[in-house]
């Protein structure tokens, strides 16, 4: 049985609504850009946009444009595009849905499926899509790109996603791939940043970032402006430090804030432009937080139980979840897409000479590690947080943030004597989530705890 | 056919039925190491080079079982079967695993090999999928470096250039002779059937190259072509990393098909592309992948030079194949991901085409064949109206 949602709602960090604005505003200049004669760069993986935004390019982000189709429930049309295009619906809900939208924005480039005209005609273009126009509006509003960068680490259709935007696009737009080691630590005192493999990795992807800059010179006829990226990495730095302190803050009991906060402001981290209202953007982030801890008040009316998330965000399901949980006294406090991901090692940043630590950053997306070091980085986030239990969401489409769960699931259960639970979702297909497994699952976890508790004599 | 013939088919057939009965065999017989091999561009010249026997692993027609939990069930039947085998104990034949291929989901299934058979060493060296890019070639070269260097630690013993160089005639040979037999069937020759032909291949993927190529000798030497008859001409496409069941392949030919070519892995993709024997073999090693590509375009690579659609149109022209059974393993993404391309282009060409998804448990043969029938009607029509249109006014 669903348990109806009640007024245990979470109580969502206030910034986030001045963060929610900055983000509006990044996309509507995307959506502008050739009004402003600016080059567009369309990109998938890592976070190389500090690159394009010293280079004075209009950047755009294919997962972040999906999720955010996603999360404002706007992502059919654009699936449905790709469906008709013929992507088999098992396919990365992302890629689908960005490659959906590369689809509509060639028409609507090339005028052949102007909006409007074709409101709720799928006949009319020839695509199928039927109805839908405002959400269409949106999906096709991306201006097409000057050319692709790629730069994914861990899942291994990256670069082939933006191999078939190329052809997509009739093979008519450049394209320059940063390939990405995976972190696999073959041999003994290889891990994470350690060891040959690391080092190695490291200038591999530094070597390729440099030739990145000389391809992005010749795109746009201009000397890279290197003092510009320098000081966009060194917001960056700063930005991130603050994100980490904030988020350390969460270990503390009631937690003051959740990973669903830092899920609200991951595009901020991931993709806004470097600046000095994104450092003032995160500072206020952690001021917000230390003002909860001074006054001792946490994110949930109620937290009895404290829990990691492992896996991608369900953007469709962003403020559901977070009300789910909250409805069961769960205070979901960490999980490795916030904590492992976009720049979360800003000490390897030398604001002087960035391309290295740039590099070290990508090449540790929590997707790009074998079992053991993600197992190791889990572990240690679990304890450091105390949590009670772990939720996976086993997502569908995401084979390689999915990848070491099982495993994982097993060494918590072993080591630390965790409970898990997985469910099921996606991150930009709805139609994978399926709430009663999530309620059940749950109850029986928390239900688990409960017993733990009592055979320990714990009152809560 | 003589019994040569006959003796030598059945021998291949029983190893690619039973490869693990093999290699025990092997292994007893010969008292030496055996490295398992994941697909699909493992460099196995370095392991027999070293003087281990190289097996590339197949999915098995077990039932997944206590494995079951060890990945998540939205990967592909191959990795899934990998994990199940690791977990039952089925790879402790092997000694060690060597992987050269950055598909997430089969490194999914390696980690959980690492988990489950902890005993034997597991080595993972990254070729680059972007072929295309100025580092390609160096960074194809470093990992094939370390894959000799990585093989001789394990074998205990140097890997040798001039060992190289002999292994890669050797696998040559073995590679030459297989294709051979895929160029008679594309220029007519339907002496041997879509499921022979795929025991022929695996069992090369399985057996000591020796072995198999001596084996092979007596099939080539036993048979006596056989021109195709007027059942309709397919092209058989995809199905990376494994095997299509036999099941499968003879599930399509009773519908009244002769399969006239293929761009499977277990098939022609396999063997594409051989060796280069006058350069210095890891230069040649190196070289061969980044080659295997343009000789027979993957969707799991990156590259802009080449294209698989074209390729695919290419080869449906010169056997004269009258259509096309995509052959897809249920999850695979860059499939996935390619598969609208190919299917633009057959569309524009009028090639008719069909997909089929396929998984590790379950062979809905009725349902296959309703299918393939409904697209043999559709190219019945055709050459119907072909002939038609050919009658003198």
């Amino acid at each position: 049985m669903t348990v109806p949602i009640t007024d245990k709602t979470p109580r969502r960090l206030e910034i986030n609504k001045a963060g929610g604005k900055m983000v509006a505003d990044y996309w509507e200049r995307i959506f502008t850009a050739r009004e402003r004669g600016e080059k567009v760069v369309w990109y998938n993986g890592s976070a190389v946009n500090p690159i394009f935004q010293a280079a004075g390019l209009a950047w755009c982000h294919g997962e972040a444009f999906s999720a955010r189709l996603a999360a404002q429930h706007l992502e059919v049309p654009a699936q449905l595009a790709g469906q008709e295009y013929g992507y088999v619906g098992e396919l990365c809900s992302y890629a689908r849905t960005h490659l959906g939208c590369a689809v509509l924005s060639q028409k609507r480039a090339s005028g052949a499926g102007q909006t409007g005209g074709w409101q709720g005609s799928a006949s009319a273009t020839g695509t199928g899509v039927i109805g839908l126009p405002e959400q269409e509006e949106l999906a096709s509003r991306l201006p097409t790109p000057d050319f692709f960068v790629n730069a994914y680490a861990g899942c291994s259709t990256g670069q082939q996603w933006d191999d078939i935007s190329f052809r997509v696009f009739g093979k008519q737009v450049p394209v320059f791939n940063v390939s990405m080691p995976y972190m696999w630590s073959n041999r003994p005192g290889e891990g994470y940043m350690v060891g040959e493999e690391w080092e190695t990795s490291s200038r591999y992807v530094r070597d390729q970032l440099r030739e990145l800059i000389t391809f992005i010179e010749e795109m746009t006829g201009r000397p890279f402006d290197w003092d510009a990226y320098r000081q966009n990495m060194a917001h960056i730095k700063r930005a991130s430090e603050l994100r980490r302190e904030a988020m350390a803050l969460c270990r503390l009991t009631p937690t003051p804030a959740t990973f669903w906060d830092w899920i609200a402001n991951v595009a901020h981290i991931n993709f806004l432009p470097a600046s000095q209202e994104l450092v003032d953007f995160f500072a206020a982030v952690k001021a917000e937080i230390s003002h909860r801890v001074a006054e001792g008040v946490g994110a949930l009316p109620s937290e009895r139980y404290r829990v990691y998330f492992d896996g991608f965000m369900n953007w469709n399901k962003l403020g559901f979840l977070a009300k789910k949980f909250a409805s069961h006294d769960v205070a979901v406090v960490a999980g490795r897409y916030n904590e492992h991901a976009f720049w979360q090692e800003p000490q390897l940043i030398d604001v002087e000479d960035p391309l290295l630590g740039q590099a070290q950053n990508h090449l540790l997306c929590p997707m790009n590690h074998a079992t053991k070091t993600i197992e190791q980085l889990v572990l240690r986030d679990c304890e450091n947080y105390n949590v009670d239990g772990i939720v996976f969401h086993s997502t569908r489409t995401c084979r390689a943030f999915t990848n070491p769960q099982r495993l994982v699931a097993r060494a918590a259960q072993k080591k630390l004597g965790l409970s898990s639970m997985f469910f099921e979702g996606d991150i930009a297909d709805a139609s994978f989530y399926k709430d009663e497994i999530l309620e059940s699952r749950l109850a029986a976890m928390l239900e688990g705890i409960d017993v733990r508790r009592a055979r320990v004599g714990d009152p809560r | 056919m003589s019994g040569d013939f006959e003796s030598a088919l059945g021998t291949l057939s029983r190893v690619a039925d039973d490869p693990d009965a093999y290699v025990v065999e092997w292994k007893r017989r010969t008292g030496r190491k055996v490295v398992g091999a994941f697909p699909m561009n493992f460099p196995a010249e370095i392991a027999h080079a070293a003087g281990l026997l190289p097996v590339l692993i197949q999915e098995n027609r077990e039932p997944d079982s206590i494995g079951r939990n060890l990945l998540a069930e939205f990967y592909c039947g191959y990795t899934r079967n990998l994990a199940d085998s690791a977990a039952k104990g089925t790879f402790d034949i092997y000694d060690g695993f060597f992987q050269a291929d950055h598909c997430i989901q089969l490194l999914g299934a390696v980690d959980v090999i690492r988990a489950e058979v902890p005993q034997a060493p597991v080595y993972f060296g990254q070729l680059p999928p972007s072929l295309g890019d100025g580092w390609s070639l160096g960074e194809a070269r470093r990992t094939m470096g370390s894959f000799v260097e990585e093989m001789g630690r394990f074998a205990g013993t140097d890997v040798t250039d001039d060992a190289l160089r002999a292994t890669i005639t050797l696998f040559n040979e073995n590679r030459r002779l297989l294709r051979g037999l895929f160029a008679s069937r594309r220029a007519g020759d339907a002496a041997l059937t879509a499921t022979q032909l795929q025991v022929l291949v695996k069992s090369s993927m399985v057996m000591d190259k020796r072995e198999h190529t001596a084996l092979l000798r007596q099939v080539v030497a036993g048979l006596a072509a056989v021109p195709r008859d007027d059942r309709i001409r397919l092209h058989l496409s995809g199905h990376m990393c494994h095997a299509p069941k036999p099941e499968l392949l003879a599930a399509i030919e009773e519908c009244g098909v002769v399969v006239v070519d293929d761009d499977l892995f277990t098939g022609s993709r396999y063997i594409s592309t051989d060796v280069a024997e006058d350069l210095e073999p890891v230069e040649a090693l190196a070289r061969w992948y980044l080659q295997r590509d343009a000789a027979s375009p993957c969707p799991t690579r990156v590259k802009h030079e080449t294209d698989w659609e074209d390729h695919l149109l290419d080869a449906v022209e010169a056997s004269g194949a009258e259509g096309v059974i995509v052959l897809m393993v249920r999850f695979c993404e860059p499939h996935m991901l390619y598969y609208p391309e190919l299917r633009k282009r057959l569309n524009e060409r009028g090639v008719p085409h069909l997909l089929i998804e396929t998984e590790h448990e379950g062979l809905p043969v009725e349902t296959v064949q309703t299918r393939v029938e409904a697209m043999l009607e559709r190219i019945r029509r055709t050459r119907n109206q072909t002939t038609t249109l050919e009658v003198p006014a």
